[in-house]
């Protein structure tokens, strides 16, 4: 018997066929995707997320930005932004910032490989379940893609004053960008399905 | 009763509670916190050619005005065309769901399903002010700090999220008596 599939938009209820590669399964009544062929194992996805890890890290480690006059150098990354923003109440400003282009893609980062380390172990990892809720939560709130274009439209708007470079860290932000979408496109709900192990 | 989910142990709702209200609820807030963050400036730059306040508006209006039509075009896309488009958007999915309306239901969840997705972008300002501020930080060329009107534009971009998250698009299927 085939698992039952409920659309999240409209509540039609449907019965799932197996998908193959490059299929979307869409509701035939609002057009809301249902489901998505996924080709991701346990361990391509582990993959991807240390991929995700590293370039997480280079984009907090190194300049996004940065401008030179006469020898007196500034750069701007992710918590230069975030630091260039707590300014009294102005700071709430500054957390939304660090919340959602910071803390966000780190826990997600954190958490996707921590279920994926225990699938690839073939256990169940302490504390799944609330850790896929969380996932599927904080979907929403990420926002590197957002941050990469406002580095894009800082350098066209200060080019015309200073000279202005883009610093390794533009291309660790674009790269996660790509590698974070690569694994949000596999929404929790297909996490449950690739690692019989783990499920209740 | 509280059902949940044997897999993931979240609650199982046949609707989302109090959906109507909530997204009302944030909606007026969004709109509440966009009069400040256009009326106040956003960022206080001071250089050679002295000091200035600007708004959004008047950004937008000044990358016209030399020329950058195309970040302007941008800025203007992502901090007022998609949060009125989400004004008016979730305003038009709560006044019909309040109506039990069954007309375009299909095109209305597709509505819900662009809110959702074009949500996050406004934060491009923001981002831009933070970044401009933590660059420009040259005592003799020039400086750039940011101003209130950056923190309730942040304010709307959350608020407004919030506010189409908290909306059951199952409702506009539902045929209530």
């Amino acid at each position: 018997m085939n698992p039952i599939l409920i659309c999240r938009d409209c509540d039609t209820v449907y019965r799932a066929i197996p998908l193959r590669r490059g299929d979307v399964a869409l509701c035939r009544r609002c057009d809301a995707v249902l489901a998505r062929y996924f080709g991701a194992s346990v361990e391509s996805g582990l993959a991807l997320v240390c991929a995700a890890a590293i370039f997480f890290a280079i984009a907090n480690l190194t300049p996004i930005l940065s401008i030179d006059i006469a020898g007196i150098e500034t750069k701007a990354n992710i918590w230069f932004a975030v630091r260039s923003l707590q300014q009294g109440w102005i700071s709430v400003a500054a957390f939304g910032l660090a919340f959602t282009t910071f803390l966000i893609p780190a826990v997600q980062i954190a958490l996707l490989f921590w279920v994926l380390l225990f699938a690839r172990l073939g256990r169940r990892p302490p504390g799944f379940g609330p850790i896929m809720r969380l996932l599927h939560r904080t979907r929403p709130w990420s926002m590197t893609e957002v941050f990469l274009l406002g580095a894009l439209v800082a350098i066209v708007k200060l080019a015309n004053w200073v000279p202005i470079t883009a610093g390794v860290g533009i291309w660790a932000i674009a790269a996660l960008t790509a590698v974070l979408a690569l694994l949000g496109r596999c929404d929790p709900a297909s996490w449950w399905s690739i690692a019989p192990a783990v499920k209740t | 009763m509280d059902r949940r989910c044997p897999r993931c142990q979240s609650r199982i709702e046949h609707r989302t509670p109090f959906s109507t209200e909530m997204t009302l609820a944030w909606l007026i807030a969004g709109i509440v916190f966009y009069i400040p963050a256009n009326l106040l400036p956003v960022m206080h730059t001071s250089g050679l050619l002295g000091e200035e306040d600007s708004t959004i508006l008047g950004g937008i209006f000044e990358f016209w005005r030399a020329g950058d039509w195309d970040i302007a075009l941008l800025i203007f896309i992502a901090s007022v065309a998609v949060p009125f488009t989400k004004f008016i958007a979730i305003g038009l999915l709560l006044f019909t769901v309040r109506r039990n309306s069954r007309w375009q239901q299909h095109q209305r969840t597709t509505l819900y399903r662009i809110v959702e997705f074009i949500g996050y972008w406004s934060m491009l300002d923001v981002i831009v002010v933070a970044l401009t501020s933590a660059l420009m930080q040259f005592q003799m060329l020039g400086t750039a700090e940011p101003r209130p009107g950056i923190a309730f534009f942040c304010a709307v971009v959350v608020v407004t999220m919030l506010s189409a998250l908290s909306f059951d698009p199952r409702l506009i299927w539902d045929r209530r008596t």
